[in-house]
């Protein structure tokens, strides 16, 4: 178990260094930086600009910077914001956390209500309620996120039952514990709901695609053959062989959530990663970006990799493939 | 065969609705970039068969709107005259297919404009920028999904031919593209591309950028493909028979990949136009004045157009039949079973 | 009469390639020598595992052997340019085991057929059509099968093709790796019948591959028993039936049904 782990982690570990450098390499294409953007600023004089560019080492070759900003990196700063003129990591911290908590508040509900759904659609395969599901989730699956998102923001808007955006109200440090919860509460479920939405149709079909599969194999009649409960069934029999693909479908799935999240946050400023990289993106402030980029393939190569320990707990042919060594 | 019946059926409907879209000039009333600014966020204005005396009439009309007394955004119906819907009648002029000058408009009013879904800030009216819209993301999704079948599907050969060193590389590097959120990709190559560009740049700045972002996936499919096919029986005779790699490639193995390449074509496109959509509405994709169907939504993005003016909120739905329909082709291309292998690559990669 | 073919040594050696630590090496044929003189047919007998496809594909060039010698017609096909080769290769040919990977179902019966042919030179399609029957007449297929696809096609009709398919380039050798193996009984008896045919009217040689002994027996002049990459035992068919010297080939015999012991002795 140990040297799976550490030979997934150390492959992590590849993977998060190659898209460091790859988003490293796409900076040398830029055609333009912060500074030329400040280049422009009739107020700020030349030589305060070029200062700034040797100061921040934008004239040293490539090689080098990224070297400096690994060094950054080991210091935990990961370079320099130029537009909030400090460190990357902090804002990083706290954007990444308030996405994490979006996309896993989102994961677990979506998970619980695909998976009950998914096994009972499975169970009546081809009958009413099954096909009555299917046209639901296919035009679920039709409208587009952004859309979703969007509709939903009308919807608050309108009834004004849900605060339209943002995380907190203005007046959330006031507020007595209990009341901050809820209000976090109330600030998440408008796009929480978006990204469940978006990503629920997919996930049940799946369920239900991978339960029919088992529910055909010949193991489970002889079980039914046996005088076992449906319930017991269906849950305790059927759903654990069909984990294997449904345990890459939760890798997947996360990253699915992520890149849904990116839209959703911006949409419902969600003050999360999203909106971070696209302000990053539009100042051209460089070590954001790349800062905002690493901190969603963490999530989604750590999500990969929980997924990936999953299936070796529940999946005892690969314990044996590689313990055999 | 009954699989081609409604692939082809799938495929009737998609004609259609691109065709429609591809003849925007013909279907759309008025110049998209046209401004009427008398008429700032009219809401849509709705077809009468039966006039306000209770009268049948044989054509459609409508009734022109105008401001209710004593409000500045609200709008009622002025009852007192019906102005006729009428078919086939010469308009501003405009080039099908990009070089056919014609002036022919499928319907517009008489002595009134018909605004179908309203009408934005500038007066625009939000039907013809609709279809037009429509031909800058459709074809962009369209562009974008061709560059990344072609790229994906040339590594996907030479990997899974040739195996080796070369497998090994490109496999690698299709991981790495495969370790990011595909959205957060795509942002971060926009993000080191000219910010500022005339539209027709940021066309195909935005396709090559979506052709970039996402071939691995069908690199890996078609890779799969390819090194099954190498090993076949078939292959091998005809290496047997003295044949060239060049000609197994072209006889034998490719066209095995052909599948593939179809059902991910099926759900490329619909994900690039969403894609494109997507860059069009937060500021990084094809800039005014040229309509896309993300740029119709960036009003949205404002508070006052959210609660006000619904009408605005249309173009988020006017991919749904697209999506339907690209969503039929694909489930009727493979075999039942696949089907939902498909559709879990489909909208989130 | 000089031989066609003599295997001299052959040794084939697969490396199992691992991203860390050593590959394993696994040792397909271990030194096989063997002649094969013209118009008679050798069987290479043996459990899976013991080599012998791995024969099959070596001598038809599908594999490049680690070491050793495969003299045909007096040139060593292993050592020889590649241009040599190339104008050996269609003299031998190998008929795979199931005609339903081995012939490609997307293609016409007439592509199929025609493929080793038109590889080499252009026909119209009159010619084609000429060609395509007289080698399916040749099989005993009717002419009018060049219009169905081959998934019309039962197994036996298709190992036929892909019989026709190997004779359009006139091959002095026919390798059979296993090729009777995916057939039903009388199937079999049918294409082994129709094999014994093609060999008397055209003088053909064989090399047939299989795990079936009976079958050898039934067909072959000269039969050799493999066992872990090595010939065991060779000697012509009544030997091996009456006085195997290898406990391999005793076991062989030993798993055939009682009656097939008697089999008539093959025509000359």
């Amino acid at each position: 178990m140990m040297r799976y782990l550490l030979r997934r982690l150390s492959h992590a570990l590849f993977l998060l260094a190659g898209v460091s450098i790859l988003a490293f390499l796409f900076t040398a294409l830029a055609p333009g930086t912060y500074f030329d953007e400040m280049r422009l600023n009739p107020q700020i004089a030349p030589e305060t600009v070029t200062a700034l560019r040797a100061q921040y080492g934008f004239d040293k070759p490539l090689p080098v910077r990224y070297a400096s900003w690994l060094r950054s990196v080991i210091h935990g700063e990961m370079g320099f914001s130029f537009a909030y003129n400090g460190p990357v990591a902090p804002l990083l911290l706290v954007r990444a956390r308030n996405t994490l908590l979006l996309t896993i508040t989102a994961t677990l509900l979506a998970w619980g209500i695909a998976l009950p759904l998914g096994v009972w659609s499975a169970d009546r395969l081809g009958r009413l309620p099954d096909r009555l599901l299917s046209w639901a989730t296919a035009g679920l699956l039709v409208i587009p996120d952004l859309a979703v998102a969007l509709g939903l923001l009308v919807l608050a808007v309108r009834s004004g039952w849900f605060p339209t955006g943002g995380m907190a109200s203005v007046d959330f440090e006031t507020l007595s514990p209990f009341n901050k919860l809820r209000d976090l509460a109330l600030h998440m479920i408008l796009p929480v709901t978006a990204l469940v939405l978006s990503s629920l149709p997919l996930l049940v079909r799946h369920v239900r695609a991978a339960m029919a599969d088992v529910l055909n194999a010949p193991f489970l009649l002889a079980a039914v053959g046996h005088g076992i409960r449906k319930r017991t069934l269906l849950y305790r029999y059927a759903l654990p062989a069909a984990a294997n693909p449904l345990i890459s479908l939760f890798g997947f799935s996360i990253g699915v959530l992520l890149s849904g999240s990116l839209l959703i946050e911006v949409v419902m400023s969600w003050p999360g990663l999203g909106p971070l990289l696209l302000e990053a993106v539009l100042a051209r402030d460089l070590y954001v970006v790349v800062g905002g980029i690493l901190g969603s393939t963490l999530f989604l190569v750590g999500g990969n990799l929980l997924a990936d320990l999953l299936l070796y707990w529940a999946d005892p042919r690969i314990r044996t493939e590689s313990g055999a060594r | 065969m009954r699989v081609r019946r409604t692939f082809a059926k799938w495929l009737v409907v998609l004609g259609v609705l691109h065709g429609m879209v591809v003849c925007a000039g013909f279907f759309a009333p008025y110049d998209p970039v046209e401004q009427d600014r008398q008429s700032p966020y009219l809401p849509p204005m709705r077809l009468h068969l039966l006039d306000a005396h209770g009268h049948l009439h044989v054509r459609p009309f409508v009734y022109p709107l105008r401001l209710r007394e004593s409000s500045f955004d609200q709008f009622e119906e002025d009852t007192t005259e019906p102005h006729p819907v009428k078919f086939f009648l010469r308009g501003a002029g405009y080039r099908l297919l990009g070089f056919l000058p014609l002036r022919m408009h499928f319907f517009g009013g008489e002595n009134t404009r018909i605004y179908l879904l309203g009408t934005d800030a500038y007066g625009r009216d939000q039907f013809s920028r609709l279809l037009f819209g429509g031909q800058v993301s459709l074809f962009a999704g369209l562009l974008g999904a061709g560059v990344t079948l072609f790229i994906g599907w040339s590594i996907g050969a030479v990997a899974g031919y040739y195996g080796g060193w070369r497998d090994s590389l490109l496999m690698r590097v299709a991981e790495l593209f495969l370790a990011l959120p595909w959205l957060y990709l795509l942002f971060a190559l926009r993000a080191f591309l000219p910010l500022a560009v005339s539209p027709l740049e940021a066309f195909f700045l935005i396709t090559a950028v979506l052709g970039a972002v996402g071939w691995a996936r069908p690199a890996r499919l078609v890779r799969g493909v390819v090194l099954s096919a190498k090993e076949r029986d078939f292959v091998r005779a005809a290496r047997g028979f003295g044949a060239s790699n060049g000609y197994l490639l072209r006889r034998h193995i490719l066209p095995e990949t052909s599948s593939v390449l179809v059902t991910q074509a099926a759900i490329l496109i619909p994900q690039y136009v969403l894609a494109e959509m997507t860059l069009s509405f937060l500021g990084l994709g094809v800039p005014e004045p040229v309509p896309s169907w993300g740029n119709l939504l960036s009003g949205l993005q404002q508070y006052s157009v959210l609660v006000s003016y619904w009408w605005m909120y249309l173009p988020a739905l006017a991919m749904v039949p697209f999506f339907l329909g690209y969503l039929g082709l694909a489930s009727s291309f493979e075999e039942r079973g696949a089907v939902y292998k498909i559709e879990s690559r489909i909208w989130g990669m | 009469m000089p031989p066609l073919l003599k295997v001299e040594n052959l040794v084939k050696c697969y490396a199992r390639r691992s991203l860390v630590g050593r590959g394993e090496e696994l040792l397909a044929l271990n030194g096989v020598s063997f002649t094969v003189f013209p118009g008679t047919t050798l069987a290479v007998v043996g459990e899976s595992g013991s080599g012998k496809s791995t024969l099959a594909s070596c001598l038809a060039c599908l594999e490049s052997p680690t070491a050793g010698n495969i003299w045909f017609e007096g040139k060593d096909i292993v050592k020889v340019e590649e241009r040599v080769r190339r104008q050996l290769r269609p003299q031998i040919q190998l008929i795979f085991q199931d005609p339903a990977c081995s012939l490609n179902p997307r293609w016409s019966v007439l592509e199929i057929l025609l493929e080793p042919l038109i590889l080499r030179r252009k026909f119209t399609r009159e010619e084609m059509k000429q060609c395509a029957s007289s080698l399916l007449e040749r099989v005993g297929l009717s002419p009018d099968f060049v219009e169905r696809p081959p998934t019309e096609l039962s197994g036996g009709q298709r190992q036929r093709l892909a019989i026709a398919r190997a004779l359009a380039l006139q091959p002095k050798l026919l390798i059979l790796d296993e090729a009777l193996s995916a057939l039903d009984g009388s199937v079999q008896a049918q294409i082994a019948n129709l094999l014994r045919e093609l060999q008397s009217s055209l003088g053909m040689t064989y090399l047939f591959v299989t795990h079936d002994l009976a079958m050898a027996v039934y067909l072959a002049d000269e039969i050799a028993v493999m066992s872990r990459g090595r010939i065991v035992e060779l000697g012509s068919a009544e030997q091996i039936l009456d006085q195997p010297q290898h406990e391999t080939t005793r076991q062989l015999l030993r798993a055939l049904p009682r009656m097939t012991r008697a089999l008539p002795a093959p025509e000359q």
